[in-house]
């Protein structure tokens, strides 16, 4: 195990490495750089000569990446150009708040669809499957955005009993206790993610519905109840608790959508807004955290399945 | 292009932000909604005290209050908050119905120029404070002069020639009463309005500090120590969660101080209790909220969250909605210009570009008038030359407020044809090469085709008709506009000023769209944009009646000078002259009063009063 976790971390290193290198090869090779973004058109030759001068791009790639990376070993992720604050303080901000947002959205989702897909699995092709399905297909269907702003006008507006924006507080704390404001967003990003986990807990159940261990359970006469919520939920959940694990950079990254409509400043809009804005070090910040994730999610993915299923164990050495 | 103040205009830009009030639209259909059934925009009694919340554009995070703003400090709501926390020397606004100085909002006395224009002498008000109760005085100002003289390359607003350049003596006279030498004569309007509104007069009692340790001292006067004070400061203005604690921005003049800004870009002015102009706040506290979105805003504005907010561009239809929830809806019109820029040194269509009769055709066939009534629901004005179209000013002249060139296809058709430009399948061909009266016209060789392409800003909706109407429109005289789409900051980088041999020069026509108006400073002179070595006349335009008429505009007195400019360039066309989209259309709550919504874009929120 312990050899298992030092080569993972090691590739994870090594991950990580690529994507900054590949990310800021990809940011830097933009023509002009982005001074002319950022100061705008009526900026001087000199101006942009100091811009330049100032961030690092008179100097060669090599030397601008080298210096990056310094900076990041000594845990300083540079500082935005356009909104006066470290980019290390900005998704100090935003990220709590983000995760607050995207991971609420995925327990709720979560609580909702591993029962139904359970409960689907269990009723195929009648008629409340058909029906759920249908349901379920609709609220995939729908864009969030389109799915957010029909929560705000029937909540906030025909009957009004919710507020039509997320908390604006900063702190965590004041964000939970306005936590009324909290019910909208949530759910706007549960709905979408309700299809999805439904669906392949669902197809899972299914399959498991067919295996042997089923059918000896059923002639040991366990009970229908212990044959399906210990003996096919658990191993229903592993696809879950794969797609779980993968999930992490979604929650890390944002719901750009549900943070514009309901004005909930978070990672996603950082990261769109420092793209419109040609905003590098943000990019570059939020990038190296969503890769972050990413890694840490598909380890966290493989223990944990190996912790659900015995068979998975065996791979891991 | 430039926006002088809030950099973002509040109408729905982003495709994001599009496709959510298309969706808000398709939900809440055409109802006129029950509303809160608001009370009347007139009458009532007007009270002091109370608290306003006003709606920031999306995205427009204030994040700078030292008034020398450093490169990339610039944009956003910085400059309209700052001058209410620290009054600029002089402020021009819309309040007078026009353009015009608004001496109540600054710190000084009218201006007097003496020796043919090179020296002006200024007064300070009497009378006016810092908070820590120290005279406004002299010294405050030649503080600023002397951080921006040493200062000048960081100095966001810094360009070469102009303040503090021209500014070759600077001359204590009294407490209150300061001369400045300056390089050359140049046009008082222009150095008053252009000039010295980036003076800004600062508390040197309390921020002429080298270091944390806060020893004051005359550490400006010598340069290294201006570089000293100037680092400590912008350190200190670095630190926005500061804002509201550091006690070096509690030393306000302004008729308000800040009471909260935070790192999300919130921002609370309260009433500075301690200021002693006589241009004091009515409410207790103006509150600017940030909005990640025009949809956000909107959802917030619908519910009645905020008192002054806007209405996403393509809500506009909704405005029945919002009034009978108990507002006003009104545009707030800039005092900018919009235009697309030819490339005159474009190697394929450079030669074309310079014929004056094709420009005329091509403006010919532009029907403003209509996509500013359709496409832009009259929340856009057509524009026909340099000078801003409204609010009429004393710089308009009768050629530009006429229309030059009115819609009329079939003489622009008639123009191309009589050049020796032959139609053939919509496309026209130059089939008289030569210079002569009825030929295309210098550079142009036969067989040549009027086959522009044009750069556009993504994402608006707006923009996208007008570019379909453009392109429409041009068809019907022969000209193909080919249109590519990219977002602004591509488009900007996209169309540099070049020369003909340059790759970068492939560019021929290019629209910054709705965030890319030219917003002028009071004095709406060209010098910047259509002078031959302007910093932003992109498409390398040069004419030396042009520049002549440019240069008198901003250095001599006479006061004919704008409108000859604006005569000459309005019949010239150096650009193609667009529809002016108003700068956002406002929501103001009717119990909300004195609100001009200044076309300059800054504020004068210490006239805002609310009506019981």
């Amino acid at each position: 195990m312990i050899r298992f976790l030092a080569k993972r971390l090691g590739q994870a290193i090594v991950v990580i490495l690529l994507v900054t290198v590949i990310v800021f090869l990809l940011l830097h090779s933009v023509p002009g750089g982005p001074a002319r973004g950022i100061l705008g058109p009526q900026a001087s030759p000199q101006a942009i000569a100091a811009f330049n001068h100032e961030h690092g791009f008179d100097k060669s790639l090599v030397q601008q990446y080298w210096a990056f990376l310094s900076r990041l070993l000594h845990g300083d992720l540079g500082d935005s150009y356009t909104l006066n604050q470290s980019v290390g303080s900005l998704i100090g901000q935003r990220l709590p708040k983000t995760l607050v947002l995207t991971g609420l959205s995925t327990l709720v989702a979560l609580v909702i669809a591993i029962p139904l897909g359970v409960w689907q699995g269990r009723r195929r092709r009648g008629l409340t499957d058909y029906t759920v399905t249908t349901l379920v297909f609709v609220g995939y269907a729908t864009p969030v955005f389109f799915l957010a702003l029909i929560l705000v006008i029937v909540f906030t507006e025909k009957i009004p009993i919710l507020p039509p924006q997320a908390p604006q507080a900063q702190t965590l704390g004041a964000l939970f206790a306005d936590s009324r404001a909290l019910i909208l967003p949530v759910l706007a990003g549960a709905i979408a993610t309700v299809a999805a986990f439904s669906r392949y807990m669902r197809s899972a159940v299914l399959d498991n519905l067919a295996e042997d261990y089923v059918r000896t359970a059923r002639a040991k006469g366990a009970s229908e109840r212990r044959v399906v919520w210990l003996h096919i939920m658990r191993n229903s959940l592993t696809p879950i608790i794969a797609m779980l694990g993968y999930y992490l950079p979604v929650l890390f990254s944002g719901a750009l959508v549900i943070e514009s409509v309901f004005n909930y400043p978070g990672m996603g809009l950082l990261f769109w807004n420092a793209a419109q804005t040609s905003d590098y070090p943000i990019l570059l910040g939020t990038v190296l955290v969503i890769a972050l994730a990413t890694v840490i999610g598909s380890l966290l993915a493989d223990i944990v399945q190996a912790l659900v299923d015995p068979r998975v164990r065996g791979s891991i050495r | 292009m430039r926006r002088r103040s809030p950099s973002f205009p509040a109408t729905a830009r982003t495709p994001l932000a599009v496709l959510g009030v298309a969706a808000t639209l398709l939900v809440a259909g055409c109802s006129s909604g029950s509303g809160q059934g608001g009370s009347s925009a007139t009458g009532g009694t007007p009270q002091q005290g109370g608290s306003v919340t006003f709606a920031l554009p999306p995205n427009a995070t204030p994040n700078w209050i030292f008034p020398l703003g450093t490169p990339g400090h610039l944009a956003g709501y910085n400059s309209a908050i700052r001058q209410n926390v620290f009054l600029p020397l002089y402020a021009y606004n819309g309040s007078s119905g026009t353009v015009a100085m608004d001496e109540k909002a600054g710190a000084a006395k009218a201006p007097v120029y003496s020796n043919g224009g090179k020296t002006v002498t200024i007064t300070l008000k009497d009378g006016l404070t810092w908070a820590n109760g120290q005279k406004v005085t002299t010294r405050d100002v030649e503080f600023w002069f002397n951080l921006a003289k040493a200062n000048k390359a960081q100095w966001g607003n810094y360009s070469k020639g102009d303040l503090p350049d021209n500014v070759a003596k600077f001359t204590t006279v009294n407490d209150t009463t300061f001369k400045l030498d300056l390089t050359k004569a140049y046009n008082p309007e222009w150095f008053t309005a252009n000039q010295l509104t980036y003076v800004t007069p600062m508390p040197q009692s309390a921020w002429d500090v080298e270091d944390a340790s806060g020893k004051v001292g005359d550490y400006d006067r010598t340069t290294d120590g201006a570089k000293k004070v100037f680092k400590y400061l912008i350190g200190e203005a670095g630190k926005l969660s500061e804002y509201a604690s550091n006690p070096l921005w509690k030393v306000a003049d302004g008729p308000f101080t800040v009471k909260e800004f935070t790192t999300t870009g919130q921002v609370t002015l309260a009433k500075n209790a301690k200021y002693t102009g006589d241009d004091a706040a009515h409410l207790d506290a103006v509150t600017f909220k940030p909005f990640t979105s025009a949809q956000a805003e909107f959802n917030v504005l619908r519910s009645g969250g905020v008192d002054y907010g806007y209405l996403p561009a393509l809500a506009v239809s909704q405005q029945k909605t919002i009034e009978n929830s108990g507002y006003q809806v009104k545009p707030w019109n800039g005092w900018a210009i919009t235009y697309i820029p030819y490339n005159f040194n474009n190697p394929e269509m450079g030669a074309v570009f310079k014929q004056l009769y094709i420009r005329q055709a091509v403006q010919m066939s532009i029907d403003q008038a209509t996509i500013s009534r359709v496409i832009w629901h009259d929340q856009a004005a057509p524009g026909y030359g340099p000078v801003p179209q409204q609010p009429v000013s004393k710089y308009l002249s009768q050629d530009q407020k006429n229309n030059p060139y009115p819609y009329d296809v079939n003489k622009a058709k008639a123009l191309l044809t009589s050049h020796g430009w032959t139609i053939a399948g919509n496309i026209a061909s130059c089939t008289k090469p030569g210079t002569g009266a009825d030929q295309c016209g210098a550079g142009i060789k036969a067989g040549t085709q009027l086959k522009f392409s044009l750069l556009t800003e993504s994402g608006s909706t707006e923009t996208d008709n007008t570019m379909q109407e453009l392109q429409s429109s041009l068809s019907k005289i022969g000209i193909a506009l080919s249109i590519k789409s990219e977002p602004l900051n591509s488009v900007l980088d996209h169309s540099p000023e070049c020369k003909p041999n340059q790759s970068t020069c492939s560019w021929q026509l290019s629209f910054f769209g709705t965030q890319g108006s030219w917003y002028f400073p009071a004095y709406p002179s060209g010098e910047q944009i259509f002078a031959t070595d302007g910093g932003t006349n992109l498409g390398s335009y040069s004419d030396p009646t042009a520049d002549k008429l440019v240069k008198e505009s901003t250095s001599s007195s006479d006061p004919q000078a704008m409108q000859q400019y604006s005569s000459y360039l309005a019949k010239q066309l150096p650009v193609i002259w667009m529809p002016n989209p108003a700068y956002q259309v406002s929501a103001i709550r009717n119990n909300l009063r004195g609100v001009v919504q200044d076309p300059l874009a800054f504020m004068q929120p210490q006239r805002w009063y609310l009506a019981k």
